[in-house]
């Protein structure tokens, strides 16, 4: 077991009450270990927040596994998370928006507001983004954070903490849903049934979209999606070979024109499959970043005028999913199958049950 | 089947219509070619210039081009433009005399597709020298009205055929969105290469770096109005250097890459060089399956955009011809006329590349 030595800041992790700050650090491959935490000091446009609730995602369990998610190392502890919610505890001299005791989502992402990306509404895209749990910038899987104002949303009275930390996935979904301008006239092919491809089958059915068919290699996943709202669901290989059996099956599920295909998986086949399956002019979201290099039937489709869609996060989306979870034309609880409390046996046990997939959808974190 | 057939039987009374037929691999005969008599909505025009296109020479060299195949013998050519000599008994916009340019394809207007606007990707296209509709390297043809398009007095008519190709580039250009603030990258300097620079330029891009593997192709391109021009290798392995050099040589980020060659290696330069959020539109059509880096360029939200010809491009490309905004005419570099031996060496020469851009046929 690596240990790393942790500087020990009891002045900026002790709260004026005594209580340190505590958070999930990674320290090395599968070692996660509950430790203190200092907090930056409240500058005039951040709060303070209490976290409530913290799920997570694929990419902390590739931490967890590998200490590396793409081209990213971690080559010293950082603190994991970035799916939550919390209570405001403090408000920086110059907020206005918020007050102490309000239940807030988080966007997790600090971009920096002078790029040309960020000036131009795709902050996503900001090369100096500063993301929880992500390259060096420490993670939310903690009793507290510090946080821009304006990344800190308030949740309705009838959209819980563990809601609000789901909009974090969920955005993904919205956000892949504009890019390829899901409506009512868009019917859509969803390949992957797992917490990604189910977050946009949600997204896509709110956007208008009348019909949606999931695919999935697990029929576990698949019965989860039909439940959630999926018209038809079929069960693929991980075989190349029956791919082109499997495109009609899906165009006959589909019963008409397939507008827009999301790969949610990321491989080959799900993208051949994606390629092939949707009509011309229609479009394929490439969500899923699992291979770098692809060999992909590209020419066919570019010759059919398919366009391929990339999607890296999102933007200015926790309003819109506020709205959808208020008004509960979104229900995202149902995504939420396993649930932990903030203990280190816990920590450890949450992570080795993200890992295993399975059953495992959404797990999450009550502090 | 297409306008006309292979017959001995004239009905038009005068000459006999005469057209360039391929009849088996590598093998061009001019023999007649009879055609329809005038539909209402028609037009019969007297060809006057045709161009060659890469998927004549395809087809003379193969048969088949993607998943078309040619089954029995075919009028070649498409890029074409003539005068009017007769109308249809409902045709209003056009008289005989007329010089007109005329768009190739001939879609259903019945199918979502054409009902949108989107009638490039009609499934029941009837398009020139696209098995089995027969071309237009011909002395006449019949064709729909609609599709011909009166050429300004200040316009020829081989500048008029050559608003075919010339739509590619433009249509390229508008589902790319060029504008004035999109820095543009093309890759390939071919005649294709050459018009979506032409177009970029009438579009309002700022800059415009073109790459390709041949240094007289390059010299061109610097000549039609490339701000910079980069030498590039077949080599894979050459990518990353390549790159950095396509970034000094445009000096500002890269918003949107025309792939107008549409090989692996092309296009992992187009998605490597391109911008987070920008846009690579594969143009060329090289080879069906491509092993390309598609999932980081997708991180960074980098699109592909797919073309398949052109729609609705006629009357901007008049237009720009017209107001001189894009000048096509030093990319016709050999001229041929309309006889059996001529017709062979044009197609010769235009097979053949190297300094041949558009090899033109004058009727």
């Amino acid at each position: 077991m690596i240990m790393m030595k942790m500087k020990m800041n009891t002045e900026m992790s002790q709260s004026e009450d005594g209580e340190i700050n505590m958070a999930a650090w990674i320290l090395g491959v599968k070692n996660l270990s509950i430790q203190p935490y200092p907090l930056p000091s409240l500058g005039p446009h951040d709060v303070k927040i209490r976290i409530k609730a913290v799920g997570i995602c694929g990419s902390d369990v590739h931490y967890y596994k590998t200490m590396r998610c793409a081209n990213f190392i971690a080559n010293k502890p950082m603190v994991l998370g970035h799916e939550c919610a919390g209570i405001i505890q403090e408000l920086g001299t110059q907020v206005q928006s918020l007050s102490v005791g309000d239940r807030v989502a988080l966007e997790p992402g600090i971009s920096c507001q002078s790029c040309s990306f960020c000036k131009g509404g795709r902050y996503n895209l900001c090369r100096g983004m500063k993301f929880f749990g992500s390259a060096s910038t420490h993670g939310s899987l903690a009793n507290m954070v510090v946080h821009p104002a304006n990344l800190c949303f308030k949740l309705p009275d009838n959209v819980s903490l563990e809601e609000g930390a789901m909009i974090e996935p969920l955005s993904v979904g919205v956000h892949a849903c504009r890019r390829a301008n899901i409506g009512p006239d868009t019917n859509v092919l969803i390949i992957g049934a797992g917490p990604i491809g189910l977050v946009v089958s949600l997204a896509a059915r709110a956007f208008g979209s009348p019909r949606i068919v999931m695919v999935d290699v697990d029929n576990t996943r698949l019965s989860i999606a039909k439940d959630l709202g999926a018209d038809e669901t079929i069960l693929v290989s991980t075989s190349i070979q029956d791919m082109e059996n499997e495109v009609v099956q899906i165009q006959n599920a589909m019963g008409c024109k397939i507008d827009v295909s999301f790969d949610c998986v990321g491989y080959n086949k799900t993208m051949s499959t994606a390629l092939n399956a949707t009509t011309s002019g229609g479009k394929v979201c490439l969500i899923g970043l699992a291979q770098t290099e692809m060999t992909l039937p590209l020419t066919p489709a570019a010759a059919r005028e398919v366009d391929v869609i990339g999607i890296f996060r999102y933007k200015n989306t926790w309003p819109l999913c506020i709205e959808l979870l208020r008004t509960g034309k979104i229900d995202i609880k149902a995504l939420i199958s396993h649930r932990f409390g903030f203990s280190q046996k816990e920590l450890e046990e949450a992570f080795e049950t993200s890992a295993q997939g399975g059953t495992a959808i959404k797990i999450m974190f009550n502090l | 089947m297409g306008k006309g057939g292979m017959s001995i039987d004239d009905n038009q009374g005068e000459e006999q219509n005469m057209a360039a037929w391929l009849v088996a691999i590598n093998t061009l005969k001019i023999q007649p070619f009879n055609l329809p008599p005038l539909g209402p909505h028609d037009v019969r025009v007297r060809m006057k210039a045709v161009g060659i296109c890469g998927s004549d020479v395809h087809y003379l060299k193969t048969l088949r081009c993607a998943h078309f195949v040619v089954e029995e013998p075919m009028v070649i050519g498409h890029e074409c433009a003539g005068i009017i000599e007769e109308v249809g008994s409902e045709v209003k916009t056009l008289v005989p005399g007329d010089r007109v340019a005329i768009e190739p394809g001939i879609s259903c207007w019945r199918c979502d597709h054409c009902k949108q606007g989107r009638y490039n990707l009609c499934p029941d296209m009837k398009f020139f020298a696209t098995p089995p509709v027969h071309g237009s390297l011909a002395n006449r043809i019949v064709h729909p009205a609609d599709l011909c398009f009166k050429l300004p007095d200040n316009v020829s008519l081989e500048e008029g055929a050559m608003c075919e190709p010339l739509s590619v580039g433009v249509h390229a250009c508008r589902r790319a969105e060029i504008g004035p603030e999109t820095n543009v990258l093309i890759m390939g300097a071919g005649p294709i290469g050459l018009v979506t620079m032409l177009a970029a330029r009438a579009f309002g891009a700022p800059r415009i770096v073109i790459v390709d593997v041949d240094d007289h192709r390059l010299s061109v391109a610097k000549s039609l109005g490339a701000d910079d021009i980069v030498k590039v290798s077949t080599n894979s392995q050459d990518v990353p250097g390549e790159v950095e050099q396509i970034h000094k040589a445009m000096g500002a980020g890269v918003d949107v890459t025309f792939d107008c060659a549409g090989f692996n290696k092309t296009m992992t330069t187009a998605l490597s060089a391109t911008k987070p959020g920008g846009k690579v539109c594969l143009v060329g059509m090289g080879h069906s399956e491509m092993t390309v880096p598609l999932t980081p360029a997708a991180a960074r939200e980098v699109d592909v955009i797919g073309i398949f010809r052109y729609k609705n491009t006629w009357p901007l490309c008049l237009e720009f011809l017209r107001s001189g905004k894009i000048d096509v005419k030093p990319l016709i570099t050999h001229r041929y006329g309309f006889s059996q031996k001529e017709v062979e060496e044009a197609f010769e020469t235009s097979a053949a590349g190297g300094n041949a851009i558009k090899v033109m046929f004058n009727l």
